[in-house]
């Protein structure tokens, strides 16, 4: 027993190297040169990654829509399956190569992301949002962020589940609407602090830059 | 070695732990007490006390004066600054359309007649409409913390001017601002139409309501007979400040709204009657106020009766902003109105009547004699300066007026000033405290201070004894620093100093600035650490605005689901930094989980954790977030949070029957939640039944027992027994048993364990010992449990449900810490402390004055009496961190083998687990001592910002108290010294 401790503690002083050690796997992951740790599917560095869309989108219901949640919803989930089809399926590598639109897994996502939302409307409550009063807002806010991560929920189901690799997508959508919850105590009384929106332009915000960095990363 | 070695050996262990041990107490208590010390400098630099007399004062026979006036017409204008009503140059370069030139009613009335006088009207501060009520009504000059008032804000007791007028039954009429109806709410008439003060947003309600008040009470001549006093108080101005500044067209609006009211008010006046108009404080260049700049003290004074003649002189020079306008004092209202309507002066009075409400010489000196005969009485019955060499020569004063200012300037000096250098010096001396804490915890290595510990305390005694002997001497012979004002607070301050001095050097002795530095970059490398960083960062950073400072409830509960749900994502998918991790340390052997043995035991050395320890530590962080979400639900709302928030704890919810039940269940609730977590690793056993199964268990239905009778006392109105010999009986019992016969058992030292010889294991022919794995963790916690039962008894049915909640998610927080290997991580004491903060909010609490839950105080006597009344209320608000400051021990001891480390070590890493709970305490003090010096002016600072930095500074004392005492000084040694005994090798 004694001396598998000191192992212990030996573990704790050396972990910064660890911490070195496992960044630099990540990056030679990221790299994708064709080596041995080469995961089997990662996404292309590309610009053409760059959703631009989303600031479309998050200007014009800033701007105009006068907060109509739903009518954002509606209007993004057609440019997200495009966005996937367009860009997001031609940069992804599977293996050494690109694979074609795969239109049932297409549909079959769709109903995943929508699925998805419950689980995602329980963390939402579970961090706090009120649960009776405004459950519609908050399922909205929930399939806003399922839809967000939808490009990566395709290329979840198109290939081996267990590959970590698309992780980081869903995380800046969480980090997003984590970072956004700030302004919700602030006193400003302005529309848009409204529940859910503020959330909703962060999960825009976070889910921007995932999709625009994700394939550096 | 032979037996004999061993003992001696064993001994000589023991003493130098015991040594040790009291060191390590030391240097924790030379710590706790620099940290008291700068709260106390800074609680005397920023709160400002006066002792209270709730003597009335009655006309003396010998001095007696008649009304000059029988009725009164009263308008405050919330926020009137002395330029706003004074004729301004328009070339002057502060001239601004917006709010110069437009209320010149005041002006124009008063410039060449003698019926109506204008005065500058000097507030003292704090400039906040509270305050200054208190301050225009009493004559004094108020404080946050009026020492011997109720703390509610709520009706004055104190002998006031309305107080005066009702004894004197006279009718008094009131519209505007609910502060009135909060302060005088007795004294006026049924007929007074209050209004919400504390909506800034709403330039016009108050305003209007106080227009068709006057509309339909003077306006209409008729109804005038049926009051002798008629106040209106308008808040319009004050809005607009602190909505868009003075700098927008809505002030002109509103100063025009002001001078339409005043012109058809005095168009109508009658004979007899006495009109004023005032502000009650001015505002500054942002509009806001509460400081004591001059813009935000300048406010304005107009009186006014028909045919009055005042006896005017010659200093009404209103160019330049008037700034050289005869002025007076705001506590010189009372007085003056007091003589002029024929009513005694208040008893706390320290104003001095205007000279213009005399018309001769002699009538002047008559009110003057009448006003210090009032003043003296008041010096000598309140004993204020006390018998001193200052008090012989005020008293030997010739001159009336002249008394009265240098009396005034003695109580100023005593009340009313920030005293900045007391605060700046309490801030330095809480950052000085923080770093040592930050060195001495967390910097430098455990094992090192264990060496240390002797040489810090060592010349922290030696220092603090020099330093108190020079700066004593420097005080007593030049009386410098000056703003020490006694020996006492001398040597606290040359204790301080010594203390700072006394760590630094041994720290200086070995280390270098850079080396601490490279540590402290170090220690905050790894992911959990920064998570830890990023969550005491944000706690104190809600204290930069009200707005965080009024939802901290939530924040907290969101920042501990974050930590819950950080720690599920790490279980459900084992991000690399532990398969690496395992990698590097050869940990390579996986043992088989499901084999039996005990999961902290198979896991203790294998990272990655295996499947069974991912799934208890995946089930122990939902266990945390949702029950976080269960026990967030339960709230009493701050008054600010307004619409936002529906408040749960509410009377009706908590001796509801479902509640009751709720509380029924608890009974059996709790030690069966607690079995389960000493089952995981077969540490229920021996004492353990004992205590959860039986002790606690009868604890609990005693204060089930107990809040049962309050129940029905609260339900049933027409009750015919008398409960109340029951009551006391049953809360005395549980509260002696809990507190005092529980904690002598738990010294005698129960341990979990238990030696199994039928064991089923096939191979092994020895005996195994049940909850070896666990036995200091398992021990230790049924002392966490004794104080749970009185906490239990002190808390509300529904805050009881909460607590129920917090076992759980404390026990849980504890298991994630060791399953992910975050014993000595600062995450842990950080998420204990997010718990208590949480909990304390949902034990029905918020940080203000109100919500104190007073009642807890007579659960274990009727009266106040000392220790008793003061630690029910203290269990009831600081429960939590109580509990919390208990078990942050058992991050170091939970599934803590003996005879693995050595006694110095476990105490070593206890006392650094203790000192990041403190060090998160402390950083939240801190900012709360900054953010509330700098928010000094702030509208909200006596509602919000004041009561948070109380309530950091007390919760700050209560875990460096129960840290240092309980947690460190009673419980673990006896508790590590035990176990090596038993344990050794």
């Amino acid at each position: 027993m004694p001396p598998k401790n000191r192992k212990t503690v030996k573990k704790t002083v050396s972990f910064s190297d660890d911490q070195n050690l496992t960044n630099a796997n990540i990056h030679s992951h990221g790299r994708g040169l064709g080596d041995d740790d080469t995961p089997p599917v990662y996404v292309r560095k590309s610009l053409s990654l760059i959703p631009f869309h989303l600031l479309g989108l998050l200007f014009w219901f800033l701007k105009y829509s006068d907060f109509n949640t739903l009518g954002l919803l509606y209007l993004m989930i057609p440019t997200q399956v495009a966005y996937l089809i367009f860009r997001f399926n031609k940069n992804t590598i599977y293996g050494k190569k690109r694979l074609r639109v795969n239109w049932l897994l297409v549909f079959i996502a769709l109903g995943a992301c929508l699925l998805l939302s419950v689980p995602c409307l329980a963390i939402i409550v579970l961090f706090g949002a009120p649960f009776v009063e405004l459950l519609r807002e908050s399922w909205l806010l929930a399939l806003h962020c399922c839809f967000l991560t939808y490009p990566a929920v395709y290329d979840v189901f198109n290939c081996n589940f267990k590959v970590g690799y698309f992780k980081k997508y869903f995380i800046s959508v969480v980090i997003g609407c984590w970072l956004s919850c700030i302004v919700i105590p602030l006193d400003w009384d302005r529309d848009w602090q409204a529940w859910p929106v503020p959330l909703i332009v962060g999960a825009y915000m976070g889910s921007f830059i995932g999709f625009a960095v994700g394939g550096y990363i | 070695m032979g037996p004999q070695s061993r003992s001696s050996r064993m001994s000589y262990r023991i003493s130098r732990f015991k040594s040790t041990h009291t060191l390590y107490i030391l240097l924790l208590s030379s710590l706790a007490l620099l940290q008291f010390i700068a709260i106390a400098f800074f609680a005397k630099g920023f709160l400002l006390t006066r002792t209270v007399l709730d003597n009335v004062a009655e006309i003396d026979p010998n001095l007696k004066y008649g009304p000059k006036y029988d009725k009164m017409v009263l308008l405050i204008v919330d926020a009137l600054r002395f330029d706003f009503v004074i004729p301004v140059d328009e070339n002057h370069p502060k001239y601004n359309p917006y709010y110069h030139n437009n209320l010149k009613v005041l002006h124009e009335t008063s410039h060449n007649s003698t019926d109506s006088v204008l005065l500058k009207f000097l507030a003292d501060p704090p400039t906040t409409t509270l305050q200054r009520l208190k301050g225009l009504t009493t004559g004094s000059l108020p404080t946050f913390i009026d020492a011997g008032s109720n703390f509610n804000g709520d009706v004055i007791e104190e002998d006031n001017l309305i107080k005066q007028l009702y004894l004197h039954d006279k009718k008094v009429f009131f519209a505007g601002d609910d502060t009135w109806d909060a302060l005088f709410g007795p004294y006026l008439a049924a007929e007074s139409v209050p209004y919400e003060s504390l909506n800034v947003w709403d330039l016009d309600t108050v305003d209007n309501g106080v227009i068709s008040f006057f509309e339909e009470y003077y306006v209409n001549e008729q109804r005038r007979s049926e009051y002798d006093v008629l106040i209106g108080h308008m808040l319009g101005v004050d809005h607009v400040g602190h909505k868009y500044g003075p700098n927008h067209f809505t002030m002109r609006e509103k100063q025009l709204q002001v001078d339409e009211l005043l012109r058809k008010i005095i168009s109508t006046a009658d004979d007899n009657t006495l009109y004023v108009v005032m502000g009650d404080h001015g505002m500054d260049h942002t509009g806001n106020h509460g400081g004591d700049s001059q813009d935000e003290l300048e406010s304005t004074l107009w009186l006014y009766a028909k045919d009055a003649n005042w006896s005017k002189d010659d200093l009404y020079n209103t160019t330049n902003l008037g700034s050289s306008y005869k002025t007076m004092n705001q506590i010189d209202l009372v007085p003056t109105l007091s003589l002029l309507l024929g009513l005694p002066i208040p008893f706390n009075n320290l104003g001095w009547p205007l000279d213009e409400i005399a018309k001769d010489p002699e009538e002047l000196a008559f009110y003057h004699e009448v006003c210090r005969n009032q003043l003296e009485n008041y010096l000598s019955v309140s004993n204020i300066i006390g018998a001193t060499a200052k008090r012989d020569a005020l008293v030997s004063v010739e001159s009336h007026t002249e008394f009265q200012k240098m009396f005034l300037e003695i109580c100023k000096d005593l009340w009313a000033r920030f005293d900045f250098t007391s605060i700046c010096v309490g801030i330095a001396f809480m950052t000085f405290s923080l770093i040592l804490l930050l060195i001495v915890i967390k910097l430098i290595p455990s094992i090192v201070v264990g060496q240390m510990v002797g040489d810090f305390v060592g010349c922290v005694v030696v220092l603090s004894g020099i330093s108190n002997v020079s700066f004593q001497g420097i005080y007593q012979v030049l009386h410098q620093p000056a703003f020490l004002d006694n020996y006492i607070w001398c040597s606290a301050f040359a204790t301080a100093v010594g203390i700072i001095l006394g760590v630094l050097i041994p720290i200086f002795d070995r280390y270098s600035v850079q080396w601490l530095c490279l540590r402290l970059i170090e220690e905050l490398s790894d992911y959990w650490s920064r998570i830890a960083l990023l969550f005491i960062v944000i706690h104190a950073l809600l204290f930069t605005s009200n707005s965080f400072t009024i939802w901290e409830d939530r924040i907290v509960a969101f920042l501990l689901t974050s930590f819950g749900m950080l720690a599920l994502y790490e279980f459900t998918f084992l991000p690399q930094r532990h398969s690496t991790a395992a990698i590097l340390s050869g940990a390579g052997e996986k043992q088989g989980t499901l084999s039996g043995k005990s999961v902290g035991e198979s896991n203790s050395d294998s990272l990655p954790l295996g499947r069974f320890a991912r799934i208890l530590g995946g089930y122990h962080s939902i266990v945390l977030v949702l029950f976080t979400r269960l026990s967030s639900m339960i709230t009493i709302c701050r008054e600010e949070q307004g619409e936002y928030c529906t408040p749960t704890f509410t009377v009706s919810n908590n001796y509801s029957y479902y509640t009751m039940l709720g509380c029924l269940i608890l009974v059996p609730g709790i030690p069966s939640c607690i079995k389960g977590y000493f089952n995981v690793c077969s540490s229920y056993q021996a004492a353990a039944p004992i205590w959860i199964g039986f002790i606690l268990k009868a604890s609990l239905f005693a204060s089930f027992l107990y809040w049962s009778l309050l129940t029905i006392e609260n339900r049933f109105e027409d009750l015919d027994w008398d409960l109340t010999i029951w009551k006391y009986t049953i809360s005395r019992i549980v509260a002696g048993m809990s507190l005092i016969g529980c904690n002598i058992g738990w010294m005698k030292g129960p341990l979990c364990v238990k030696l199994n010889i039928h064991n089923t294991d096939m191979k092994s022919q020895q005996a195994t010992i049940l909850g070896y794995s666990n036995v200091y963790g398992s021990q230790y916690f049924l002392l966490v449990l004794n104080f749970l039962m009185a906490i239990m008894l002190f808390n509300k049915p529904l805050g009881q449900l909460s607590i129920f909640l917090m076992c759980n998610q404390l026990l849980s927080i504890i298991e994630i810490c060791d399953l992910l290997k975050l014993k000595e991580s600062v995450i842990g004491p950080v998420a204990l402390g997010l718990l208590a903060y949480q909990q304390f909010f949902s034990t029905g609490h918020q940080a203000t004055i109100p919500s104190v839950q007073w009642d807890m105080g007579f659960i274990l006597t009727e009266k106040i009496i000392f220790p008793w009344t003061h630690l029910g209320i203290v269990l009831n608000t600081f429960g939590p961190f109580i509990l919390v400051a208990l078990s942050v021990a058992l991050l170091t001891l939970w599934k803590q083998p003996p005879a693995v480390l050595q006694p110095q070590t476990i105490l070593a890493r206890i006392v650094s687990n203790c000192g990041t709970l403190l060090i998160y305490n402390s950083v939240l003090c801190l900012s709360s001592f900054v953010w509330v010096t700098h928010f000094r002016r702030h509208l909200m600072v006596w509602k919000i910002f004041c009561p948070r930095f109380l309530f950091a500074s007390l919760c700050l004392i209560v875990s460096q108290l129960v840290v240092t005492f309980i947690t460190i000084g009673f419980a673990s040694s006896r508790l590590i010294r035990q176990i090596s005994q038993l344990f050794s090798k």
